[in-house]
């Protein structure tokens, strides 16, 4: 049966001057309701440009969409602006990550909130503000009938994005994307705000694509998680598969570079070597290629010139992997664990 | 003929343009002079009347452009005499009664002068116009801290010591200034401390004897009022400096008092006087004037046609249009006390092409060659002999590198040559230049902005030749030479006055004195035409040109045409509208 | 706020004193005989000194100002001359309080010359700003939505050619042809509302005031587009998109609430300069406003009108700028409470 939300063969390229940037280029994926689906890559990965495409956020814009998006069995391509409209907000909704920015600073709280209720139903203001007061509650948010004229720049960082999930779930969304929905925050203010976000996914049995770069994040929160690197999946799979037996050198090295400050002494950070590749001359082959250092454990020249396709490794069907090493499990455990957690390595 | 080319010159660029070579003059109108017909004069209708430029005042006291002396006799402000409405200068310079009975009596060898009032005349507002009104009017001129401004050549002649003028005088200082100019009955003497000889030619083209009712006087604050006693009158009494007025006939004024024929026709029955102080006021109007619709075609303008415009005077266009001499002269006058050997400044004015400077000035329409300073308007101008040598006005180069060599300077004599700089002037300049640096000087132009005459006033400027520009104050060589040669009025200590050259010489204050004292116009003249020839043999000036004047007129205007009387400026008296 | 407010006005009233006080000296300082220049061409030293005096221009510098100064305070009567106002009552103007001096070149206050030519620069700056306001946003936001296209570079080019025509020229083109050869308006001129009623006083004002819109058009035009790209990139316009409000909403609500609140503060302060009178546009149509008078008063030497006018255009500008401070606390949340 199909997902609530399938996203196939998404293709998003941005024409410029100098050739066509492939932002997203061929990425698949699907999400049950209340389910949570973590996307993790660096930045320019194509993470926000995949889940933009899902609100029709390029419409208007040079973009070139491709693929097919459906939720609920809705091609949310095919639809019409108008259409897509009507969607935004109701029934997919986003949390953006910097909620200072991302708030309007001429226009109070309450009355940002009350007008995307207000743009799906027809209330009246007072009805509005009654619903808005009530959604600042539900997130938290203490005094919230004060509060609810009061600017973004009077609160605080924290407070702000409840406001920006009290927006987003004011219309009981049945799609939610956060885009790194805690990067802004201070640590403990991170936690807070994603246990928020669990209690109501839970409540309102939402479905959640949470973009990070965070593993951490990732962990605590998503049953699937996605790993993208220049505009394509690398790995996909249940959380507890892929985050214990990665078999993609790069989610490795997004493992490796995870800091932990409750971990013992002995786990050391090991960053990627090199940077993000270009997405306008993206390297032939692998695209990892260039910055994996295990790429001389596959014969021949077979990463430089042949791109792995995304299929299942040795671990399950619903465990997909980009690699042409054939032996990753061995590698990551005998090699990369002792590297970054020795302590780890150890306990395997 | 009165006009105030310095303190014009010191105005805005454009309306520099528009004023310094406007003037009083010639009035041979060499083209087109059909257009000054009479035949179909009628009276009635609305003239329009287009000036660029504000007036200064509209006290006659303080009235000193040429234009707006000339005009206002003939519709709002009667003299004791006037100037006759004539193209011919002999007729237009010589004065006649207008308010007084005849052109006055001298007596005491010219310092004694006695008019007597019409019976009849009277104010706008009813009341007669009396001898004290004159007496009070000629007053004003002495107060230099109230009636500011305006000509004020009679504080040299009345016969009183110290007279401040009617508001702050002591009694007794009024006495004296009242038994200097004093009434009996209509009759009014004015007793000067030396003869007077061209009195009357003052008397009619100034307005500084001009009646003046004391209760209407509020000093400083009558600047723009009027009292009429002419033909029209301003409605409201006052006029706009900003905007103008609209002239409406005087029901107080009686024809029969006056010479319609020669002082006065007033034909329209409104003068719809317009002021546009805008920069491009006067081009514009003659755009309008070539095009010639609506209301414009009743119009008239104190603004000239420029030399860009001069290609579009064709056809019907040239029937309406005039080219006449205007009472304005330019020339140079070496530094004295720099170029001290009058060979060198012969050489300047034998080098000097002067066909090619007028050609940079826009052509024959724009000027022609001077001969002299004094202007053909005046009463006994005459070509002066020193600037012949010339080669019939192309210059001679060769000829000025003979004077210098004889003179034993070394070449090449270095020149600074101030003027008031504008796009025209910076051509002619460099025309100038030419010539100087072809005969064996080198010369350096410095061109000046609004200040310009005040530089050159002072004694201790760095100029070696100056540019300058003048007009009469009326058609008499003692408006001319005395003003701007004789060192005695115009130098002190701090500046040179007119005499921007500096120059000192007492054969020519001699004859100055002469002419002064003499009795009659006609000695006055031999002893100033001498004097001219004194200047040109010292060189103490080198003539350019004398402007001239382009006018165009609306095709339902009558009688247009130009006088010396007028400035040669519209000669608004005889100007009517057709039906 | 109060304090901050007190703040400003001193500090404005400080600035006023300064510059009337620079313009005396400056006025003092140019290489002109004022005294000479108002008496006349063929003034002797002995009159030009009693011209002097009636003028006032004997005393120091120093001691003029402070003359000045006094007027605004107390009022003042004229002539300066205390012996001829004694001598002659009847011709004493007095000039109360704040007296801005008197002119002799226009025989008036200079309170009264102000009086008279500030309705007109108000006028002919009421429109001109309306026409640039509305021509400049409208292209500005036109060229930001069509950014990149033919209409965008279309409209950006053209304001910058009519920028780079000198107001003198453009003012003259109208008069030349718009008005005398293809007859499309009457030769406009200055008239009141109540004299001429509000159609005949716009009418007139079109040419001056379109004129004078074309030198700010170009700059507003590219202000406006380059605020609109600048706010519809910021972070609140995409979630304003992500809530489902219509492009249209999006734009106006979110987009220009941000994007014109810099352009209320250019438009106060360029507003208030014209208040002090357009020079250029003012000298080609002759309206008798702040700006004609000027040029007049700067070419005929006449120091109290220059002081005047100077310390109005000065105070106009000071005003301007604590009501657009003000004003923007109103407009910008964060300003106001933060």
């Amino acid at each position: 049966m199909e997902k609530f939300l399938t996203v196939d063969d998404l293709k998003v390229h941005f024409p410029t001057p100098d050739g066509v940037v492939k932002a997203t280029d061929g990425l698949s994926f699907g999400l049950d309701r209340g389910k949570t689906l973590g996307i993790v890559g660096e930045s320019g990965s194509g993470k926000s440009v995949s889940s933009s495409a899902i609100l029709g956020l390029h419409r208007g814009t040079s973009a070139r969409v491709s693929g097919s998006i459906r939720l609920d069995g809705t091609d949310l391509l095919a639809i019409s602006n108008q259409e897509m409209r009507r969607l935004r907000g109701k029934d997919v909704a986003m949390i953006f990550q910097d909620p200072l920015s991302a708030l309007h600073p001429y226009y109070s709280v309450g009355n940002q909130i009350a007008e995307a209720y207000r743009v799906h139903h027809a209330v009246s203001r007072k009805e509005a503000r009654t619903r808005v007061v009530d959604m600042l509650a539900r997130v938290g948010i203490p005094q919230p009938d004060r509060r609810y004229d009061a600017y973004p720049h009077q609160f605080s960082g924290g407070m702000r994005q409840r406001a920006m999930i009290a927006m987003s779930l004011i219309n009981d969304p049945s799609l939610i994307i956060a885009d790194e929905p805690t990067t802004a925050l201070d640590v403990t203010v991170q936690a807070q705000i994603l246990d928020l976000l669990q209690d109501l996914q839970n409540e309102f049995n939402t479905a959640v694509i949470i973009i990070t770069h965070d593993l951490g994040v990732v962990a605590e929160m998503a049953d699937d998680v996605l790993v993208m690197y220049a505009g394509r999946a690398v790995e996909y799979g249940p959380v507890t598969e892929v985050l214990t037996h990665p078999e993609m050198p790069y989610t490795w090295g997004l493992l490796s570079s995870v800091p932990d400050v409750t971990a013992d002494t002995s786990k050391r950070m090991v960053p990627i070597p090199g940077n993000p590749p270009s997405l306008l001359n993206p390297p032939p082959g692998c695209p990892f290629n260039p910055r994996c250092v295990h790429r001389h454990k596959v014969p021949g020249d077979l990463c430089r010139t042949e791109l792995p396709a995304l299929i299942p490794g040795n671990r399950g069907e619903d465990h997909l992997k980009r690699c042409h090493l054939s032996n990753p499990e061995m590698i990551y455990e005998t090699e990369v664990v002792p590297q970054f957690d020795p302590a780890l390595a150890e306990e395997r | 003929m009165g006009m105030k080319l310095k303190r014009v010159a010191a105005a805005g660029a454009a309306t520099v343009l528009g004023l310094t070579l406007a003037a009083c003059g010639g009035g041979s109108s060499d083209d087109g002079g059909g257009s000054g017909n009479n035949a179909d004069a009628v009276k009635g209708g609305t003239l329009r009347y287009l000036q660029h430029f504000p007036f200064e005042s509209s006290d006659p006291q303080r009235i000193y452009y040429g234009v707006q002396l000339g005009n206002w006799r003939r519709v709002l402000y009667r003299g004791l005499l006037a100037f006759p409405m004539s193209e011919d200068p002999e007729v237009a310079t010589t004065p006649v009664p207008d308010l007084a009975t005849d052109t006055g009596t001298a007596s005491e060898g010219g310092k004694v002068w006695s008019f007597t009032l019409k019976d009849g005349v009277k104010w706008e507002d009813g009341s007669d116009i009396t001898c004290e009104d004159v007496q009070y009017g000629t007053s004003r001129v002495f107060a230099n801290d109230v009636i500011i401004g305006g000509p004020n050549y009679t504080l040299s002649y009345v016969d009183v010591e110290d007279y401040p003028g009617p508001y702050k005088a002591t009694p007794e200082q009024q006495a004296a200034f009242e038994d200097a100019v004093s009434c009996d009955g209509k009759t009014i003497t004015f007793r000067f401390n030396k003869p007077w000889a061209d009195f009357p030619q003052a008397v009619a083209g100034m307005m500084m004897t001009d009646p003046y009712k004391k209760s209407f006087d509020e000093g400083d604050r009558s600047k723009w009022k009027v009292l009429s006693n002419g033909p029209y009158k301003i409605e409201s009494g006052t006029w706009d400096k900003n905007k103008g007025a609209t002239l409406v006939r005087n029901p107080e004024y009686d024809p029969a008092t006056d010479d319609p024929e020669t002082l006065r026709l007033a034909l329209p029955d409104t003068i719809e006087w317009t002021i546009d102080p805008s920069d491009t006021a006067g081009e514009l109007f003659n755009d309008r004037l070539i095009q010639d619709t609506g209301d414009d075609q009743y119009a008239i303008t104190t603004a000239r046609v420029a030399p860009p415009q001069m290609p579009k005077i064709v056809g019907p266009v040239e029937d309406r249009y005039q080219n006449v001499l205007s009472p304005y002269n330019s020339y140079l006058v070496p530094n004295a006390k720099r170029i001290t050997d009058v060979k060198v400044r012969e050489a300047l004015a034998v080098a000097l092409n002067l066909n090619d400077y007028v050609k940079a000035l826009g052509g024959e329409a724009m000027g022609e060659p001077g001969e002299t300073i004094v202007n053909p308007s005046v009463s006994g101008a005459q070509d002066n002999p020193a600037f012949a040598n010339d080669n019939d006005n192309d210059g001679d180069p060769e000829a000025a590198k003979a004077l210098l060599q004889e003179a034993g300077v070394k070449l090449p004599y270095p020149i600074k040559l101030g003027y008031q700089k504008s796009p025209t002037t910076d051509k002619a300049m460099a025309i100038i230049k030419e010539g100087w640096d072809a005969a064996g000087f080198k010369v350096e132009l410095e061109g000046l902005s609004d200040t310009y005459y005040d530089v050159i006033a002072q004694p201790d400027k760095d100029m070696d030749v100056m540019w300058a520009g003048w007009g009469a104050d009326w058609p008499s060589m003692m408006t001319v030479l005395p003003p701007l040669f004789d060192s005695r009025p115009n130098i002190s200590s701090t500046t040179c006055g007119n005499d921007y050259g500096c120059y000192q010489s007492e054969e020519f204050e001699a004859l100055v004195d002469e002419a002064a004292n003499s009795d009659n116009t006609e000695d006055q003249i031999v002893a100033l035409q001498e004097a001219d020839k004194v200047l040109g043999e010292t060189y103490a000036y080198i003539p350019l040109e004398i402007t001239k004047f382009n006018w165009l007129h609306g095709s339902k205007v009558t009688g247009f045409t130009t006088t010396p009387a007028s400035n040669s400026y519209p000669e608004i008296g005889l100007i009517g509208v057709a039906d | 706020m109060w304090a901050y407010a007190a703040r400003r006005v001193i500090i404005g009233l400080l600035l006023l004193l300064t510059l009337s006080f620079v313009t005396f000296v400056l006025f003092f300082a140019a290489p002109v005989d004022q005294a000479k220049y108002a008496c006349g061409k063929i003034c002797n030293e002995d009159q030009i000194a009693v011209t002097e005096k009636a003028l006032g221009y004997d005393k120091p510098v120093h001691e003029q100002w402070g003359g000045f100064i006094k007027g605004i305070a107390v009022g003042r009567d004229f002539p300066v001359d205390p012996e001829l106002r004694a001598a002659a009552p009847d011709i004493v103007t007095h000039c109360a309080a704040p007296c801005f001096g008197y002119s002799h070149n226009n025989a008036k206050t200079v309170n009264e010359l102000v009086a008279a030519a500030a309705p007109t620069s108000m006028s002919l700056a009421m429109v001109a700003v309306v026409m640039w306001l509305a021509g400049g946003v409208t292209l500005g936001i036109l060229a930001a939505v069509t950014k990149g296209t033919i209409l965008d570079r279309g409209i950006v080019g053209l304001t910058l050619i009519a920028y780079a025509f000198p107001t003198f020229f453009i003012g003259v083109f109208f008069l030349k042809y718009v008005v005398i050869k293809w007859e499309v308006l009457p030769y406009p001129k200055y008239v009141t509302i109540e004299d001429a009623g509000v159609m005949a006083w716009f009418t007139n004002l079109l040419l001056p005031g379109f004129t004078l819109a074309l030198v700010f058009l170009a700059s507003y035009v590219r202000m406006t587009r380059a605020f609109v790209l600048e706010s519809m990139g910021e972070d609140y316009i995409r979630t304003a998109t992500a809530k489902g409000l219509a492009a249209r909403k999006v734009l106006f609500k979110h987009g220009l609430r941000a994007a014109l609140t810099p352009l209320v503060t250019m438009t106060g302060l360029d507003f208030a300069t014209l208040l002090g009178g357009a020079i250029i546009t003012e000298s080609v149509f002759a309206y008798p406003g702040l700006g004609l008078l000027t040029v007049q008063s700067s070419n005929a030497w006449d120091l109290p009108t220059i002081i005047g006018v100077v310390v109005l255009a000065g105070g106009f500008v000071v005003v301007a700028n604590i009501v657009v401070d003000i004003a923007y606390a109103f407009i910008d949340p964060r300003v106001r409470l933060g």
